[in-house]
C-alpha cells in the first residue's frame, strides 16, 4: 500500500467518525428545533396560556390546550419521588461502599443495576397491581391519623391515582441512577484520607460525615438531578398509577387527582385532533426542555466532579 | 537450609479475636435484636396501622433506641452515632431489596400462571379478551420486538461506535462539546424521542406507522449509551499497543480495526448489549410510531407489529381479566428477555477477566 | 492462642515493657503471613522494624494500632498488651486504642482540603473534643514536629500547598495533636528527600523522650541512627514472615547472633 492509499484510507476513517460526531450533535438540536417547528402553531395560538392555563377542550375549532396542572404534577411527583429515593439511595450506596463484606457488595450492586434494568412498563404493571393497594392503605392511615395538617387531608373516598402513590413508583425507579452515581462517587474518596482518619481514632460515622460527604457531596448532587431528570421524562409507568386531573394539585399528595405531562401525551395521543396533536408536539417540547436543563446541568456536575477527583 | 524454615500454620477457626463479645455484652446484643422486633409484632396485632406504618413508626425508633443504648453499654458514647447510621443504613437498604424482590416475586408468580410454552410462540390471531388462557400467546410480540429492537441496533451500533472512535481516535476539536451533548441526551424522555419519530415522518404524512420508525425512536434512545460505554472501553485499551502498531507503519484504521477492536471487544459486546437492554422494555416510543396487531409480522417496513411493551400496555388498558393474566405472562417474558441480556453481559466480563 | 517456638535469638522480656507483642501470628483468608513474633517495646525508646520487602513488618505494626482488623480476610492470633492490658480483649473499643497509639504513613496523607491548622486539629475534631486553647496546641505540635517555622506565617493556607517532607511532618503534628503514648511510623521517609530525610529523624530522637516509637524502616543506616532497638524480620519464599533476631541496635548490626542478619546488614541481599 503506497503512501497515497494509506492516506486516503486514513483520512476517510476520520471523515466517517468526526462525520458521525457531528451527526449525534446535531440530532439533539434536531429533535428540539423541528419539534418546535412542528408545534410552533399551538404556541403561537394559546400564547403564554399554554403554561399557565388549566383548560384542554378539543371540541371547538381551534381548540384550547393549556398544560399548567400538568406541568405542576410532573414536578409535584418527581420531588415527592426524590424526597424518597435521595436518602434510600445514599445510604444503600454507602452500605455497598464501606459497610458490607465484598461478596455482599458484589450482590447488593447487581441486584442495583437489575433494577435499573427494569423497563418502565414492568414497573408500571407491578406498579399498578402491587403497589397502588399498598400504598393506598399507608395514604390512608396518613390522611386518617395526620389530617390536621392540610397537606396529609384527602377528602376522597379512595386514595389511588394520587401523587403520592406515582411517588412511590417514580422512587423506585430513580433509586438505581442515584445509588450508582453516588456509590462511584464515594468509591473514588482517597482511601488514604480514610486510614489517617480511622487512625486518628474516628468512628465510622465520623469517617462518613467529615472526608466521605464533604468529598463526595457534589458528585452524589449530580447523581440526584439526573434522578430528577429521569423522573420529569418517566411516562408508562406513571401513567398506569396517577390520576390525570385538570386542575392543580399543589397541596394535596393524597388526593387522587394529579398531572403529568409525559403521561398526558400517552393518554391523548390515540385519538387526538390534529390541533390537539400540535399542543402534545408543544408538551414534549416544554418536557423535552425541561429535562435538557436538569440534564446538562447534572451532566456539568458530574464531570466536574470527575475531574477534581483525578487531580 | 531446613534448620531456618518456619512452619505455614492453617488457619485455625478463632482467629478473629475483634468480633468476640463478652458475655454480658451478648445478652445485651441478643436483646437489641429482638426487642424491637417482639414489640412491633405486637402493636400490628393491637393497632390498626398497615405493616408498613408499624415499620416506620414503632419498629424503627425502637430499634434506634436499642441499638443507641447497646452501643453506649459498649463502646461509650463515641459509638451511639455509629449505631444510628448502622441502623438506618440497613433499613434503607433492606426496603430497596424489599421493593425490588416484591417487583421480581409478583412477576414470577404471576406470570408464571399465565405462562405456558405456547405463549411463547402463539399469536393472538383468533384471540379475543375474554378467550381462555389456554390459546394464545404473544409470539408475534416477542418476533415483533425482536425485529424493532434488533433494526435500532443495527442503526445506533455503527453510529455510536464512531462516534466513540471519533472521541477517543482523532484530534477533533469538537471533542467536549460532543462528550457533553452525548451525555446530556441520554436523558432524552422516551416520549420525546417518540414524537420526534412521529413529527418528521408521520405528521408530514409521508409514511404510515410501521416498526422501522419504533427502531428510529429507540436508536436515538440507545445512542448516548452506546457512545458513552464505547469510549470508557476504547479508553482502556492501553496506549501501548496504539504505539506499537503506529511504530511499526500500520495506518491508523488498520490499527483501529486490527489491533484497538479485539481488544475491546468484549467491552464493546457488553456496551451494546446495555443498550439493547435499555431500550427492550420502552413503551412510549413505540406507541406513537407502531400499532399493535394480532398477527405475525416479520415485516419492520410496512404495516403493523406488535411488540412486548405495546402488548402488554394495550391488554392492561383493555382491562379483562384474562387480558391482564397475558400482560403478566408478557411481562415475564420481557424480564426473561432482559436478564437474559444481563446474564450475557456478565458472562462476557467474567471471561474477560479469566 | 499459644502458639509458641524456640527461638534463642530474641532478647528476654522486659518486665516494664509499655507495649508488648506475644506470639503474633498473622493470616490473610488463608495465607500464614507472619509467624510467632513476639516483641517488646520499652517505655519511651525508639525500635526500629527492619528486613527485606514483604516480609509482614508493616503488617505487624497494623495489629499494634487494631489497624489490621479492618483488612477483609485478616486473621490474629497472640495477645498485645498495652500497659499491661491485652488490647484484643472482648469489649475493648479499637477507638480507644487508636487514641493512645497514633500512626504516621509511608505516603503523607493530609487532609488537602483542611488548612494546615485544621489538619493539626484534624484528630480533635473527628472526635469531636472541644480544647480551650487550640493555637497553642498547634504551635506546640508543629514546633515538636520541627515544622512550626516553616509554617507559622501560613497557617490558614491548604495542605496541599506543603511539599512531601513539609506534608509528612505536617502527619507528625496531627498524631502528636493526639497525645499519643505510643508512636507508630510506617518507613515515613521512604517517599522523602535526604534533607527532609534528616529533619524527621531528628524529631523522632527528640519525641523518643515523651513516647514510645516503633518505626518501620527499609534504611539501615537510618535504623542505626534513630533506634534503641531492632527487630530483624525475614520471610523465605513460601513461608510466613517471623522475627530472625531481637535486641539492642548496636548489637545487632556489630556483632550480630544469626548468619542471615550479618547477611542482611552488611547488604548482602534484600
Amino acid at each position: 500500500m503506497n503512501t497515497r492509499q494509506v492516506a486516503k484510507g486514513d483520512r476517510a476513517f476520520f471523515a466517517v467518525s468526526t462525520a458521525a460526531a457531528m451527526f449525534t450533535m446535531f440530532l439533539v438540536l434536531a429533535v428540539l428545533v423541528f419539534l418546535s417547528i412542528k408545534s410552533w402553531s399551538t404556541f403561537s395560538q394559546q400564547g403564554l396560556a399554554f403554561v399557565t392555563g388549566s383548560t384542554w377542550d378539543n371540541t371547538t375549532e381551534q381548540g384550547t390546550f393549556q398544560i399548567w396542572p400538568m406541568l405542576v404534577g410532573t414536578i409535584v411527583v418527581s420531588i415527592l419521588g426524590l424526597i424518597i429515593a435521595v436518602p434510600a439511595s445514599i445510604a444503600v450506596a454507602f452500605f455497598i461502599e464501606f459497610m458490607a463484606p465484598p461478596k455482599v457488595a458484589r450482590i447488593a450492586t447487581s441486584l442495583v443495576d437489575l433494577l435499573a434494568a427494569l423497563p418502565s412498563v414492568v414497573v408500571g404493571i407491578w406498579g399498578i397491581f402491587v403497589l397502588s393497594p399498598v400504598a393506598a392503605t399507608w395514604s390512608q392511615s396518613l390522611s386518617g391519623t395526620l389530617s390536621f395538617i392540610p397537606f396529609f387531608r384527602n377528602e376522597f373516598s379512595n386514595a389511588e391515582g394520587a401523587p403520592f402513590i406515582a411517588a412511590w413508583t417514580i422512587a423506585v425507579m430513580i433509586i438505581p441512577i442515584i445509588t450508582s452515581v453516588s456509590r462511584e462517587v464515594m468509591g473514588r474518596v482517597d482511601k488514604d484520607l480514610i486510614s489517617a482518619a480511622t487512625a486518628l481514632g474516628s468512628t465510622s460515622f465520623s469517617n462518613m460525615r467529615r472526608i466521605v460527604v464533604p468529598t463526595a457531596k457534589s458528585g452524589i448532587l449530580g447523581g440526584i438531578l439526573l434522578g430528577l431528570g429521569r423522573a420529569l421524562g418517566e411516562t408508562v409507568a406513571i401513567f398506569f398509577v396517577l390520576n390525570l386531573v385538570f386542575e392543580v394539585n399543589l397541596f394535596r399528595p393524597l388526593e387522587p387527582k394529579g398531572g403529568n405531562v409525559a403521561s398526558l401525551i400517552i393518554a391523548k395521543f390515540g385519538e387526538a385532533t390534529p390541533e390537539e396533536l400540535n399542543a402534545l408536539m408543544a408538551a414534549g417540547v416544554v418536557l423535552f426542555v425541561m429535562t435538557l436543563i436538569v440534564n446538562m446541568i447534572a451532566t456539568s456536575i458530574v464531570q466536574r466532579s470527575e475531574r477534581r477527583m483525578a487531580s | 537450609m531446613s534448620q531456618y524454615s518456619v512452619e505455614s500454620l492453617e488457619r485455625p477457626l478463632d482467629v478473629t479475636p475483634w468480633k468476640k463479645r463478652s458475655p454480658n455484652f451478648r445478652y445485651i446484643i441478643i436483646a437489641t435484636a429482638l426487642i424491637p422486633i417482639l414489640v412491633s409484632f405486637a402493636a400490628s396485632t393491637v393497632l390498626e396501622i398497615s405493616g408498613a406504618g408499624i415499620l416506620l413508626i414503632v419498629f424503627l425508633p425502637l430499634q434506634l433506641s436499642a441499638a443507641a443504648i447497646a452501643a453506649v453499654v459498649t463502646r461509650g458514647r463515641r459509638g451511639v452515632a455509629d449505631s444510628q447510621l448502622n441502623v438506618l443504613v440497613y433499613f434503607a437498604t433492606f426496603f430497596v431489596v424489599i421493593m425490588l424482590g416484591s417487583i421480581i416475586f409478583s412477576i414470577i408468580s404471576w406470570g408464571l400462571k399465565a405462562v405456558s410454552p405456547h405463549f411463547i410462540y402463539q399469536n393472538n390471531v383468533y384471540i379475543t379478551p375474554t378467550t381462555s388462557l389456554e390459546y394464545g400467546g404473544a409470539g408475534h410480540a416477542l418476533i415483533g420486538s425482536l425485529l424493532v429492537v434488533g433494526l435500532a441496533t443495527l442503526i445506533a451500533v455503527p453510529l455510536g461506535l464512531a462516534v466513540a472512535v471519533y472521541l477517543t481516535e482523532t484530534r477533533g476539536r469538537f471533542k467536549g462539546p460532543v462528550r457533553f451533548l452525548a451525555q446530556s441526551m441520554s436523558g432524552l424522555p422516551s416520549i420525546v424521542a417518540g414524537l420526534f419519530v412521529y413529527a418528521l415522518f408521520i405528521a408530514t404524512g409521508t409514511v404510515n406507522l410501521a416498526g422501522w420508525l419504533g427502531s428510529l425512536a429507540l436508536a436515538l434512545l440507545m445512542l448516548p449509551t452506546v457512545v458513552r460505554m464505547s469510549e470508557e472501553v476504547l479508553k482502556l485499551v492501553p496506549g501501548d499497543l496504539r504505539s506499537a502498531a503506529l511504530a511499526l507503519g500500520a495506518p491508523q484504521r488498520r490499527t483501529f480495526f486490527q489491533v484497538i477492536m479485539p481488544t475491546a471487544k468484549a467491552g464493546l459486546i457488553t456496551a451494546i448489549l446495555l443498550g439493547v437492554a435499555r431500550v427492550v422494555g420502552e413503551t412510549a416510543p413505540l406507541l406513537l410510531t407502531t400499532r399493535l396487531m394480532s398477527e405475525t409480522s416479520v415485516n419492520p417496513f410496512y404495516g403493523d407489529l406488535a411488540t412486548l411493551p405495546t402488548f402488554i400496555f394495550s391488554n392492561l388498558t383493555a382491562g379483562f381479566d384474562t387480558g391482564r393474566a397475558r400482560a403478566w405472562a408478557a411481562a415475564f417474558l420481557l424480564l426473561a428477555v432482559v436478564g437474559l441480556i444481563f446474564g450475557a453481559t456478565r458472562a462476557l466480563t467474567s471471561q474477560k477477566v479469566k | 492462642m499459644n502458639l509458641q517456638t524456640q527461638n534463642s535469638n530474641i532478647a528476654v522480656m522486659d518486665a516494664d515493657s509499655h507495649l508488648e507483642a506475644r506470639n503474633i501470628h498473622v493470616w490473610f483468608k488463608e495465607r500464614h503471613v507472619l509467624s510467632d513474633v513476639s516483641l517488646h517495646f520499652p517505655t519511651n525508646s525508639v525500635t526500629a522494624l527492619i528486613g527485606p520487602s514483604g516480609c509482614g513488618k508493616s503488617t505487624f505494626i497494623r495489629t499494634l494500632n487494631r489497624m489490621h482488623e479492618l483488612i477483609p480476610g485478616a486473621g490474629l492470633a497472640g495477645s498485645i498488651y498495652l500497659d499491661n492490658e491485652d488490647i484484643y480483649a472482648p469489649g475493648v473499643d479499637p477507638v480507644s486504642i487508636r487514641l493512645r497509639v497514633g500512626m504516621v504513613f509511608q505516603k503523607p496523607n493530609p487532609f488537602p482540603t483542611m488548612t494546615i491548622k485544621g489538619n493539626v486539629l484534624a484528630g480533635l475534631r473527628l472526635n469531636n473534643r472541644r480544647i480551650r486553647d487550640e493555637d497553642s496546641l498547634v504551635e506546640s505540635c508543629l514546633n515538636r514536629a520541627s515544622i512550626w517555622n516553616e509554617v507559622k506565617d501560613r497557617l490558614d493556607a491548604p495542605a496541599g500547598s506543603l511539599s512531601g517532607g513539609q506534608q509528612q511532618r505536617l502527619c507528625i503534628a496531627r498524631s502528636l495533636a493526639m497525645s499519643p503514648e505510643v508512636l507508630l511510623m510506617d518507613e515515613p521517609c521512604s517517599a522523602l528527600d535526604p534533607g527532609s530525610t534528616r529533619r524527621i529523624e531528628e524529631t523522632i530522637r527528640e519525641l523518643s523522650a515523651d513516647m514510645t516509637i516503633v518505626i518501620v524502616t527499609h534504611n539501615m543506616q537510618q535504623a542505626q541512627r534513630v533506634s534503641d532497638q531492632t527487630a530483624f524480620f525475614l520471610a523465605e519464599e513460601g513461608q510466613p514472615g517471623h522475627v530472625v533476631e531481637f535486641g539492642p541496635t548496636d548489637n545487632l548490626f556489630s556483632s550480630p547472633n544469626d548468619p542471615r542478619t550479618e547477611d542482611y546488614v552488611n547488604g548482602r541481599f534484600g
